[in-house]
């Protein structure tokens, strides 16, 4: 600890001193502005799409007060066909007829304008009509829980659905209200259905919705959802387009109205979440740049010479940076009131995953240019692996492979069990681990300094990290510390194919799942081959065995975490449950792994990837028969 | 003029030989991939039968009360939604629980032409999310029923189209992101250029040539240009290939181009005054955030006008693209007349 506090005073005062007087001023001046816009902006409604769709109107048509339309006036009905035949406009309003072409560019504006009117009719209706009238539908909430969701000590305390019901009709008021105004058929007494034993008369269906009947009537009884349709009303004209703050799509005992009821989708809770991720990956450039400097300078050279430690020179150089990371996400938490001890238990593994991504950066890269991209490279994949699940909060249980689905739902005021924190963050951990180990063994001026290919440099780095008189041993924990890497190519494997059909998205999930899980096997057995550390065929076999036997104690911890989160997932059931029993996966691992290095053995490094194809052939027809089995 | 493409010779070359655009072209790829995954999410919600392209939603609804209702029949329109009809809700509620169906709805008569039903949901939010926007569509049509029943009518409604957010998601944000990233590289490529002679001074060597500083620095520029060319053009052939229509084609290159010089002369005066690459890049980052604020106050913004290119509209044309060379026209001039003053300075 006192080697490292030096460091890290060191690096606070380089940082310090990189923005001072004029260009400090200038910074900050640029900051303010960019935040003032941003506000005005924000306040000025943004439409990101404007004047998107060209649409004529005629003046007996309806005024269009949306900046997503280029309204164009016509007056003459000849003109108007002409634009429309010549695609000048997606379609024409005349009265209150629609005028459109059969192409997908016309129906989209179709789409759009029918979005646009079906709301702007909604509020004339609730302007002209009474709520009663104009919103007749309106349904209650509740939510259940099914006989394998209930824990058995439960089953006595759920209320039964008849005592729910009859509590909501003892707390209507009594209504004296006039004859239906639907013929209905002869329908049971609502008291009815939760006592009768006999079977009710069939119903005849409904009459098919026809042209309207009746006229709105008056009705001066305030009825119980009359005010829960009031205030989602009042939420519906005062829109703006922007995702709302909600804590569930409904809530129990909630009443939710169709036509007003908006999608929950979760972007506002996701653009929250990644406010806090912005500061932390400006703060790591600062950190990436910090290497950067001291290796052109050879600065770090000097520093490696001092009788300090690798892990003391990385962590004393990035405890500033962590700091400012902290300090940002307490920051955050507190300006939007969130749980400042939740925060940063959700955010503290995302951070040291980002530091962990851009530490492998700093070591990697070999010129100006390189850091650049491999900067931006690191804040896409980093930005795509948190952000694209946590779009699925609450529809997709894969979501949870993401922290910031948990951030997600912190702010919409859910819970989270213990499983899902450990599934979303614990690969952070040990991505933020390995890369620490790696970074310390690989903390040479050779290494830092050279100038090869990236290849060439990740080898360099395996064989590093390779205890060279524990071989053994060494391949089990390779094996075992990548598995965090394949966990999670495998799971962004899933959301890239999500979309496909299920036959085409299973296929390329196990391609791209089984070259991975065979490349990370015998990664550090190819890098001994390379180095000529590899001579007889039995260290082949046992190497490989040793390799296998990492990647399958790390595999089973993993399978146990993922089914208990995400038991209802065909993908990870066919990923992870690869065999009834324990000891087949094993084999399978051994199998697969001793092909690719016996063949890269025999026939040398340059047919590498063939081997990895064959072993990959075995590994699938291991998997389909699995699977065949299974089903 | 030969000295000059010499030297854009010699950038272009270096950044081929570090395999620049490469990474450039991923790091492309992975805004695409990573726009489709949110485009999914944000369609799962909106409509529900995107959900079902993947894993199909279909729904067992338990109807308890009033079954011949309004509400029923637009269910049993719905090819994905089977009704189970019971008599009373005990019956209902033991389904529900043993799983055989998903959902109970305990439907009254009307009364007043109001309808106040309950809707029994599982616990699970993943699950009742689905079931109620699944529901919803029915919902709303036998909503649109029963206000027809009270004598109201909304107009429009036989009009349905396609569903847009696809489309927006697609012109109004993934063409233009894709379309001004590679200015946004050539800009980066311009400052690591920049400060890389500068920190290294090797810039010193090349002075010794027969070549002005201004030639060294456009040169650099020049360079960072063609590759964003280079990826526009790329761009838009495989967005065709994969049947997305970029419309105006010559026009959304012209524009792209035309904001990646900005740009890219932009960060050349960045780079120049900074001269180490670490303040110079995290300068130009926050500068290029102001200036896409800023931007978003002009009519037709780049953004906007990209977008409306693209989709083919006959109201923007050359004459909006050209209004971008009035600020390409400034901001080159100020870094001709001031390169040397700026290479000079202390920053």
């Amino acid at each position: 600890m006192s080697n490292l506090l030096p460091i890290s005073k060191r690096e606070i005062t380089r940082l310090r001193g990189r923005f001072t007087g004029r260009s400090r001023l200038f910074v900050i001046g640029i900051f303010a502005v960019a935040v003032i816009l941003s506000t005005v902006i924000y306040h000025q409604d943004p439409v990101i799409s404007k004047s998107i769709y060209n649409i004529g109107v005629f003046p007996n048509g309806p005024h269009i007060a949306d900046e997503r339309f280029n309204v164009i006036p016509l007056d003459s009905l000849p003109d108007a066909e002409r634009k429309l035949e010549q695609k000048e406009i997606g379609l024409y309003i005349i009265g209150d007829r629609v005028r459109d072409r059969p192409d997908d560019r016309s129906q989209y504006t179709v789409g759009a304008l029918s979005q646009y009117l079906e709301r702007q009719e909604l509020l004339r209706i609730s302007d002209q009509y009474d709520v009663d009238q104009a919103f007749p539908l309106r349904i209650e909430i509740h939510h259940m829980a099914k006989d394998s969701e209930v824990e058995h000590f439960d089953v006595y305390s759920q209320p039964s659905l008849s005592d729910i019901l009859q509590e909501d009709t003892e707390s209507l008021p009594s209504l004296e209200l006039d004859p239906p105004a639907l013929p209905e058929p002869s329908a049971p007494d609502p008291e009815s259905i939760y006592t009768q034993t006999e079977p009710s008369i069939p119903m005849d269906p409904a009459p098919i919705p026809g042209p309207s009947q009746g006229a709105p009537s008056a009705d001066p009884i305030e009825r119980a959802s009359d005010s829960a349709v009031k205030e989602q009303l009042k939420d519906f004209i005062n829109d703006n387009g922007m995702p709302e703050f909600k804590a569930e799509f409904a809530s129990d005992e909630e009443i939710i109205i169709p036509s007003l009821l908006k999608p929950p989708i979760p972007v506002s809770q996701v653009l929250i979440a990644f406010f806090y991720v912005v500061p932390i990956f400006f703060v790591s450039i600062f950190f990436t740049s910090s290497f950067m400097e001291e290796k052109t300078n050879r600065k770090l050279i000097i520093l490696m010479s001092a009788p300090i430690t690798p892990f003391q020179i990385i962590m004393g150089k990035m405890l500033p940076y962590i700091g400012y990371s902290f300090l940002a996400i307490i920051a955050i938490t507190l300006a939007l009131g969130g749980n400042v001890l939740l925060a940063l238990a959700i955010f503290i593994p995302i951070m040291l995953f980002i530091f962990s991504i851009y530490l492998m950066v700093a070591l990697l890269y070999r010129t100006f240019k390189d850091q650049t991209f491999f900067s931006m490279m690191a804040v896409w994949i980093v930005t795509a692996y948190l952000v694209a699940p946590a779009m699925f909060t609450g529809v997709n249980e894969l979501s949870y492979i993401s922290p910031l689905t948990l951030a997600v739902l912190m702010y919409r005021g859910e819970s989270f069990g213990l499983s899902e924190y450990l599934l979303s963050t614990i690969p952070m951990f040990l991505v933020f681990f390995v890369t620490m180990l790696a970074a310390v063994r690989i903390f040479n001026e050779e290494y830092l300094m050279g100038y090869r290919p990236l290849y060439r440099k990740l080898s360099e780095a395996i064989y590093l990290i390779i205890n060279k008189s524990h071989l053994n041993i060494s391949m089990v924990y390779m094996s075992l510390l990548l598995i965090p890497v394949v966990f999670m190519v495998q799971l962004a494997s899933i959301v890239i194919v999500f979309k496909l059909s299920l036959g085409i998205a299973l296929g390329i999930m196990f391609a791209i799942s089984i070259v991975t899980e065979e490349i990370v096997k015998s990664a550090g057995f190819i890098v001994l081959l390379q180095n000529r550390m590899i001579t007889s065929l039995k260290s082949v076999v046992v190497l490989s065995f040793m390799a296998a036997l990492g990647f399958w104690i790390g595999e089973k911890l993993l399978l146990f975490l993922t089914l208990r989160v995400m038991s209802e997932s065909l993908f990870i059931e066919a990923l992870f449950s690869s065999g009834v029993f324990l000891i087949f996966p094993l084999v399978m691992h051994f199998i697969t792994t001793c092909t690719v290095c016996l063949l890269t053995k025999r026939w040398g490094i340059k047919f590498y990837p063939v081997a990895i194809i064959a072993g990959a052939l075995i590994h699938a027809a291991y998997n389909l028969f699995i699977i065949r089995g299974a089903l | 003029m030969n000295s000059f493409l010499v030297l854009i010779r010699r950038e272009l070359r270096s950044i081929r030989k570090e395999k620049t655009i490469i990474f450039a072209m991923l790091i492309q790829f992975f805004i695409a991939m990573f726009s489709s995954i949110m485009l999914m999410g944000m369609m799962s919600f909106y409509d529900p039968t995107t959900i079902g392209e993947n894993s199909p939603v279909s729904l067992k609804v338990g109807v308890v009360g009033h079954t011949a209702s309004p509400i029923t029949y637009f269910l049993d329109q719905k090819k994905n939604i089977q009704v189970e009809r019971y008599d009373i809700l005990d019956d209902a509620e033991q389904a529900f629980k043993s799983e055989k169906i998903d959902a109970i709805m305990s439907i009254p008569s009307s009364e007043g032409g109001i309808v106040d039903m309950d809707l029994f949901l599982p616990e699970s939010d993943t699950e009742s999310t689905i079931i109620l926007m699944a529901l919803n569509d029915p919902l709303k049509n036998a909503e649109e029923y029963l206000r027809e029943q009270n004598g109201i009518n909304m107009n429009f409604t036989d009009i349905e189209g396609k569903s847009h957010t696809s489309y927006e998601f697609l012109y109004a944000i993934i063409i233009p992101l894709l379309m001004f990233f590679p200015a946004l590289i050539a800009g980066s490529i311009v400052i690591d250029t920049v400060s890389e002679e500068l920190e290294h001074k090797t810039l010193d060597t090349l002075w010794a040539a027969p070549v002005s500083l201004n030639n060294i620095f456009s040169s650099k520029i020049f360079a960072a240009i063609a590759t964003a060319l280079i990826q526009c053009v790329l761009w838009i052939i495989l967005l065709r290939l994969n049947t997305f229509d970029v419309e105006n084609f010559g026009n959304v290159l012209c524009l792209s181009i035309i904001i990646a010089a900005i740009i890219s002369f932009g960060a050349a005066i960045i780079g120049l005054y900074y001269k180490d690459r670490e303040r110079a890049q995290f300068v130009y980052s926050i500068s290029l955030l102001l200036a896409t604020g800023l931007s978003y106050l002009l009519d037709p913004s780049p953004f906007n006008l990209i977008t409306r290119l693209a989709t083919g509209s006959q109201y923007v044309g050359f004459s909006e693209v050209a209004f971008y060379l009035i600020p390409l026209t400034a901001i080159s001039i100020i870094f001709f007349f001031t390169s040397k003053r700026l290479a000079a300075a202390k920053a």
